[in-house]
């Protein structure tokens, strides 16, 4: 047990450590201190980033009675996760300086939250995948319910509710997997698979399982959560939730589709054709919207249903492009959030307030259009590789697919319009008579957006290096 | 000579300037923007000419940039390669050229945002210059989004004052982009399905124009990827159905980015439709040309109709280079050596002929702030010296001797008519030789309607056209005359260029 903590698990040891000295000092010290809170929490992030290099990668590494497991895969996705739990942490001055209770509080559930999510990546049985999802969730229910007024609690029990039926129909699927293969571990699971001929039933419960898990992913039958959740929370704590969640679902269920669940047959064109309707729907319903949050809201639910049918049709290839297209997504997405929390929320999120930003702040909005340009996929961003790299997946995929293709291809034209809605209001020129706000932005804050704005397009420019690493991963899963 | 004329010179180096313009620390004096603009534009265009003649044939220019050793994106087999042959080289020299003009036509007016403007107009040269040049599909597909932002703002952006078409222009870009994105997302479709199936076939994992071949794919997925990328150049070419963008987009454009959506953005599709259906997939596209033949013929007749029913000046020009993308594509279609050598002539021809068209359009809207046909009358009286130059340019562009588009509409009928593909292109061909006196009646009508008759009293005391405009027409008028009267020195060029 001593050696499992000391091999794999010493960075999720070290972010235990610091939850639980946030919490003690939360009792003692004044609520009011948020820079030291802020700082105490991006200190244990860095340090936890510091000490993933003692983690024991190669060969896999299985432990606590094969329930946790390790390999270059879930270290890539602790990394990236906890990346953006660095940004996170820098962007939450805004929300805990309104925030009547203790700083302390906030950072030591944002720990906890990333914590759930790189034990989601590494579970290897459906039991520490339950449990850390739901430390993950409840974390993010008490993260969106922090802030003032009643539309954040409202947003709140909404994820609740949706989580927590989600998480019965996900039970539902794993009873159902364990009647047929008498275990829970995916190990074994996947063994008596590829031994035993796959019965139609097994197929049917890992589609349970996979519609579970992608309800936190806002995809098809759960889709309907997003739009009030994002109306309702703060714009730092959407920082978190479009990313860190996003990662950790993601990179569960890719390891799902790849290894347990794999020989299902009618899995991917379930997962396909959900995920196809996602995509329309989302794609449709942001046109009518004005709410820059909304818009993100239902952007967030498109790209995670292009990604999805990527990675249903399993392959490694297109393996290693989900993650490209995560990592690039889940930049831009902090990019954005970065610059709205610079905006404020207290201010309208009409996209008729942002008009003529650019010509007031060029560096800020600068940076903000350019990850919408790269949302949009437009070429000398990181979003034109990744949208080009996950459509060659899927084109290689057989000629079945091809209809699949030119839908999706087509809902980015409509992503388009609803993009082109929010960026060409900060271009346009105002009379004298309407007032420009002038943005003022805390160091941290400038600092994760022109450090995420700038990586995008370095992507862009230079793809190749992030492209090997993520075949090199997708090769050793 | 491949040595020292590169082709990421000629791309990048208008780029470069484009952001040097942007950056804070540069001049936003309205004429030493200009003129330093005008004179990039010009050693561009010096160097696009020196790329002609040191040109040999059968020896295209080619470079290759790498990242840290390596490709772009290598796992895909996507390099940013370069490679110009003769077609290649003289369209860029034709863009080159176009945006000279445009850029000593933005003295018109242009009155606002001085600095965005110049660089957007840099920064689209340098994307069109990058789809003319481009040796890889993904490549080629990059500049072809990428020209999509420029053109954006210069179509929609207030650089005008008392601008009375801005809300249109907003809207007609919005339209324009929306078009276009449509368009090469079917592009990319085939982009990607070409890229996979030649993967597949031959087992050479690149995006490269020399590496792919036709004959190893199955005919029926060559179709498929024929249909989505000729709806893709479609889109920009126009072909009918597609085209509600274009007259929209041209009207309400300032005057210099109408020319060059006209000269040079709309011969995109075409050039497209040469090097991908043409060169890669030859075998499908002699199965889909005689279709496309009849969609040309559409394009000839249909438009020149609408151009015909037009109150307003700028409409017509631009109904009228749709008429002439018909003949563009009829050329192509043909799939011999004359018709492929008379479609690139005729892009020449009509580029500069449409440069010269929408000038005169800019300038008398500039004096007479009126661009309806039946309110303008009597402009003859008072500017006889663009007069003279409105006929001449006129004629040029119905189609009379000693000017360049005569010989280019007569090579593209005889091709057509010549054409062993199928029987039904010299039928479209057949047709659309009476059909070509239509732009005779239209471009008539324009000039008689608004030249001749009586002038308005506020405008006794117009001004006719400076030194500066005179300059933009004569070099247009000189440049048509010169492929008029010796068009063998373009045709020879070309024709030996192609396969």
């Amino acid at each position: 047990m001593i050696n499992d903590i000391f091999n794999i698990l010493f960075p999720e040891t070290v972010l235990t450590i610091f939850i639980l000295i946030m919490l003690i000092l939360s009792m003692f010290l004044s609520p009011r201190l948020y820079k030291f809170a802020r700082f105490l929490s991006v200190f244990g992030i860095s340090l936890s980033i510091f000490f993933l290099t003692t983690v024991q990668t190669e060969p896999q590494y299985f432990g606590f009675k094969n329930s946790v497991m390790s390999d270059s895969y879930t270290l890539l996705f602790d990394f990236i996760i906890l990346l953006c739990g660095f940004f996170i942490a820098l962007l939450s001055k805004n929300l805990v300086k309104s925030f009547k209770s203790n700083a302390f509080t906030y950072h030591a559930i944002l720990l906890s939250a990333i914590l759930g999510a790189m034990f989601t990546v590494s579970a290897n049985d459906f039991l520490t995948l339950f449990v850390s999802m739901e430390l993950l969730g409840f974390s993010t229910y008490f993260l969106i319910a922090s802030a003032k007024g009643y539309r954040s609690k409202e947003a709140s029990f909404k994820y609740l509710l949706t989580s927590a039926v989600s998480g019965g129909i996900f039970l539902f699927g794993v009873s159902y997997l364990y009647g047929i293969t008498g275990s829970i571990n995916f190990s074994e699971i996947y063994k008596f698979v590829s031994e035993n001929e796959v019965s139609l039933l097994y197929s049917i419960a890992s589609v349970f399982v996979i519609l579970g898990l992608c309800a936190k992913l806002s995809v098809f039958p759960f889709a309907n959560w997003i739009i009030d959740v994002y109306k309702g929370t703060e714009t730092s704590v959407l920082a978190f939730l479009s990313t860190i969640p996003k990662l950790a679902f993601f990179g569960i269920i890719c390891r799902l589709l790849v290894f347990p669940l794999g020989n299902s047959i009618i899995l991917p064109f379930a997962v396909a054709i959900i995920s196809l309707i996602t995509a329309f729907w989302a794609n449709t319903y942001a046109i009518r919207e004005n709410n820059v949050k909304v818009i993100f809201a239902c952007s967030a639910s498109a790209n995670a249903s292009y990604a999805l049918l990527t990675a249903s049709l399993v392959s490694v290839y297109n393996l290693s492009t989900v993650i490209f297209y995560l990592i690039c997504y889940v930049i831009m997405n902090l990019s954005v959030f970065a610059f709205l929390n610079i905006y404020g929320d207290n201010n309208s999120m009409n996209v008729e307030n942002f008009k003529g930003l650019f010509h007031k702040n060029h560096g800020l909005t600068g940076g903000y259009a350019i990850s919408i340009v790269a949302l949009a996929g437009i070429p000398i961003t990181s979003g034109f590789i990744a949208k080009i790299y996950l459509f060659t997946a899927i084109a290689t995929s057989g000629l079945v697919f091809v209809p699949f293709l030119l839908a999706l291809l087509l809902l980015t034209v409509v992503a388009l319009f609803y993009y082109l809605k929010l960026l060409l209001p900060l271009f346009e020129q105002c009379d004298k008579n309407t007032e420009v706000m002038n943005l003022k932005p805390a160091f941290s804050q400038k600092f994760v957006l022109i450090i995420t704005s700038v990586i995008t397009v370095l992507i862009g420019i230079f793809p190749e290096i992030l492209i090997e690493l993520c075949k090199f991963i997708a090769f050793n899963i | 000579m491949n040595n020292f004329l590169t082709i990421p010179f000629l791309i990048f180096f208008p780029m470069i300037i484009s952001f040097l313009i942007l950056s804070p620390f540069f001049t936003s004096n309205e004429i030493s923007v200009r003129r330093f603009t005008k004179g990039i534009c010009f050693i561009n265009f010096v160097y696009s000419i020196l790329m002609i003649i040191f040109y040999s044939t059968g020896n295209p220019y080619t470079s290759e940039i790498h990242f840290f050793g390596m490709n772009w994106v290598q796992s895909l087999g996507i390099k940013f390669s370069f490679r110009a042959d003769s077609i290649s080289v003289i369209l860029s020299a034709l863009t080159c050229f176009v945006f000279l003009l445009a850029s000593s036509a933005s003295k018109l007016n242009i009155r606002k945002n001085h600095k965005f403007y110049y660089s957007m107009l840099l920064l689209l040269e340098s994307a069109i210059l990058g789809i003319f040049n481009a040796n890889d599909m993904f490549l080629f597909f990059l500049f072809w989004e990428l020209e999509m932002i420029p053109a954006y703002f210069l179509i929609g952006g207030e650089f005008q004052e008392n601008n009375e078409y801005a809300q249109d222009a907003k809207k007609s870009a919005i339209k324009f982009v929306l078009f276009t994105f449509f368009g090469s997302m079917f592009m990319l479709l085939g982009i990607l399905l070409l890229h996979y199936y030649n993967f597949a076939a031959n087992g050479v994992l690149s995006a490269s124009f020399n590496d792919i071949t036709d004959s190893t794919i199955p005919l029926s997925i060559q179709i498929l990827i024929a249909i989505s990328l000729i709806i893709g150049f479609g889109v920009k070419l126009p072909i009918i159905p597609l085209h509600t963008w274009l007259p929209d987009a041209h009207t309400n454009a300032p005057v210099p980015i109408s020319m060059i959506l006209a000269g040079i953005l709309l011969k995109t599709g075409g050039y497209g439709i040469y090097r991908f259906n043409y060169e890669l997939l030859p075998q499908s596209f002699q199965i889909i040309a005689p279709f496309l033949a009849i969609f040309a013929l559409i394009n000839i007749i249909y438009t020149a109709f609408i151009a015909y029913a037009q109150d307003d000046i700028k409409r017509i020009v631009a109904y009228s280079s749709i008429s002439n993308m018909g003949l563009i594509l009829l050329g192509l279609c043909a799939i011999n050596r004359i018709g492929i050598s008379a479609s690139i002539f005729h892009m020449v021809s009509h580029g500069l002929v449409t440069c010269g068209l929408f000038m005169i359009t800019g300038i008398v809207y500039l004096r007479f702030k009126d661009r309806n046909i039946n309110t303008l009358s009597g402009v003859a009286t008072v500017m006889p010296r663009l007069f003279g130059f409105s006929v001449l340019i006129v004629l040029a562009s119905i189609g009379v001797p000693l000017f360049a588009p005569f010989i280019s509409e007569i090579l593209t009928i005889i091709a057509s008519l010549n054409s062993d593909i199928s029987d039904i292109i010299k039928f479209v061909a057949l047709f659309s030789l009476p059909l070509l006196i239509l732009s005779s009646c239209y471009m008539l009508k324009f000039l008689h309607k608004s030249f001749f008759g009586g002038l308005k009293a506020e405008y006794a005391k117009v001004n006719d056209i400076s030194v500066h405009e005179f300059v933009i027409l004569a070099s247009v008028l000189t440049g048509l005359l010169i492929f008029g009267i010796f068009p063998d020195t373009l045709l020879s060029f070309v024709g030996n260029g192609i396969n």
